[in-house]
């Protein structure tokens, strides 16, 4: 009898934890990026299908006719997809890891010196990442241990790294490599790449949107985050609330270009808004 | 929902379809539990919403690993308390050991007070902790929590009767007159 009267004051305890009123936002959030990150990583395997396909007959019609090799040569076009591609799959499945990297590489992009660099850069860049990432990976098990958790108990650190092509045009080649850490809550790192195939550089935002480009961003930011706060319950650092507000955009604040050539600038998780709103990404209009 | 026996023209594509249509339903219908559960172990309201977050991101983004969408809710839940004691783990690790709670055993068997049943939960092992959030607040099966767990049905019930049994010795339930 008091036993029961017990267990049901502990659940109305457990129970009385109150529902946040965003909770809602952040779950449809969450939904459509979910969605959006599993679209993502199908298409691009649908992708590469199809451009090992072209690639199969592109050798084979190379092979007998010299005429159309010569002719592909001029396209510069020619398999967009063809330009990046997977050049490392590394899986890792132990007691302390569970990692699972695709590493893209950039090819026949017309520009050698531009094309090397950087992936001598990407290749750098995730060695180190998953160097580190393995050193904490140890770290923690010893700390887990030496704290009085059993070694059979400890939860393996898991490491994501993949890609993910945004646009990709006769001009243009913009894609994303994230690596997603889960240790504590899962921490997600972006790196974005924008080339200029044209002329063999990376861009910046300058370069798209011009020398204002910092004061048009920040408006384009601020009205959406008014609206999203206002239409589906987002919810932004700002002045008048935690006193840590948007301050307007970095001179190297990350962005992709969209399949539209248009570059949306991107926050990671916690810079602009609380760790449950997740990245946030803005789309800035070409010139009107 | 489908009319029962149209199975087996589905085709693939509107397995997965019909998979995440049913996964995002589960999850929009139990978002206050997950917050609740959550909650209760990192005891922050906006690091609780980060962790019903990311577990659901995670969820959506491996969807195609969900074989049996009747799992649907124990496959969820795993990812969810992976995340949970993720976190935990996280703590255990930053913070200083006076921060955290007192682990269980000795000294305070001495105490004359007894324990608030809730408060004793607090002290049970996280592995034993989670049993009995599962089984007395979340109506769970033993048969669901060991899946959500992933150990078999034994070791589950085993724990439970030993949490039982601490729970009882903390609270000092024999000696009520």
């Amino acid at each position: 009898m008091k036993e029961k009267e017990a267990w049901e004051k502990a659940r109305e305890r457990y129970e009385s934890a109150e529902i946040p009123e965003e909770l809602s936002g952040v779950v449809s959030a969450a939904l459509r990026e979910g969605t959006r990150q599993q679209a993502s990583r199908r298409a691009v395997r649908r992708g590469w299908g199809a451009a090992l396909a072209a690639c199969a007959c592109f050798c084979l019609l190379v092979n007998v006719n010299p005429a159309f090799a010569s002719a592909v040569a001029e396209v510069p076009v020619l398999g967009g997809l063809a330009r990046i591609f997977t050049a490392e799959r590394y899986q890792r499945r132990d007691r302390d890891h569970l990692i699972d990297v695709r590493l893209p590489a950039l090819a026949d992009t017309g520009n050698t010196d531009l094309e090397q660099r950087i992936n001598l850069e990407i290749k750098k860049r995730i060695d180190d990442v998953l160097d580190e990432a393995e050193e904490r990976a140890r770290e923690t098990r010893e700390a887990y241990v030496e704290t009085g958790g059993t070694e059979e108990e400890f939860i393996p650190i898991i490491i994501d790294v993949d890609y993910e092509v945004k646009c990709s045009d006769g001009r243009y080649l913009s894609f994303l490599i994230w690596k997603t850490e889960t240790l504590a809550s899962a921490y997600t790192e972006l790196y974005a790449y924008n080339l200029d195939l044209t002329v063999g550089k990376e861009l910046t935002l300058r370069d798209i949107l011009g020398p204002d480009f910092q004061s048009r961003a920040d408006a384009v930011i601020r009205s959406e985050m008014d609206r999203r706060e206002r239409e589906e319950g987002a919810v932004y650092f700002r002045a008048d609330r935690d006193g840590d507000s948007f301050q307007g955009i970095g001179a190297d604040q990350k962005f992709y270009l969209n399949d539209r050539g248009e570059p949306v600038v991107l926050f990671e998780k916690y810079e602009i808004a609380p760790g449950s709103m997740g990245i946030q990404e803005f789309t800035i209009p070409l010139s009107q | 929902m489908r009319p029962p026996g149209r199975g087996k023209e589905r085709t693939a594509v509107t397995d997965t379809g019909d998979k995440r249509q049913r996964l995002t339903e589960f999850i929009v219908a139990g978002q206050a539990d997950f917050y609740r559960l959550a909650y209760s172990y990192v005891k922050d309201r906006d690091t609780a919403l980060d962790v019903v977050q990311e577990s659901i991101v995670k969820a959506l983004s491996k969807s195609d690993t969900l074989r049996e969408p009747a799992y649907v809710k124990t496959w969820f839940y795993r990812i969810l308390i992976n995340e949970c004691m993720n976190w935990h783990r996280y703590r255990r690790r930053v913070l200083p050991m006076e921060e955290l709670p007192e682990s269980p055993g000795g000294s305070e068997r001495d105490h004359e007070a007894r324990l608030d049943l809730y408060d004793a939960i607090e002290r049970l092992e996280e592995k034993e902790r989670t049993i009995i959030r599962l089984r007395f607040f979340e109506d769970m099966k033993l048969e669901e929590i060991a899946r959500i767990t992933g150990t078999n049905l034994n070791t589950v019930k085993s724990r439970l009767y030993k949490s039982l049994k601490r729970l009882k010795e903390w609270t000092g339930e024999e000696e009520t007159p």
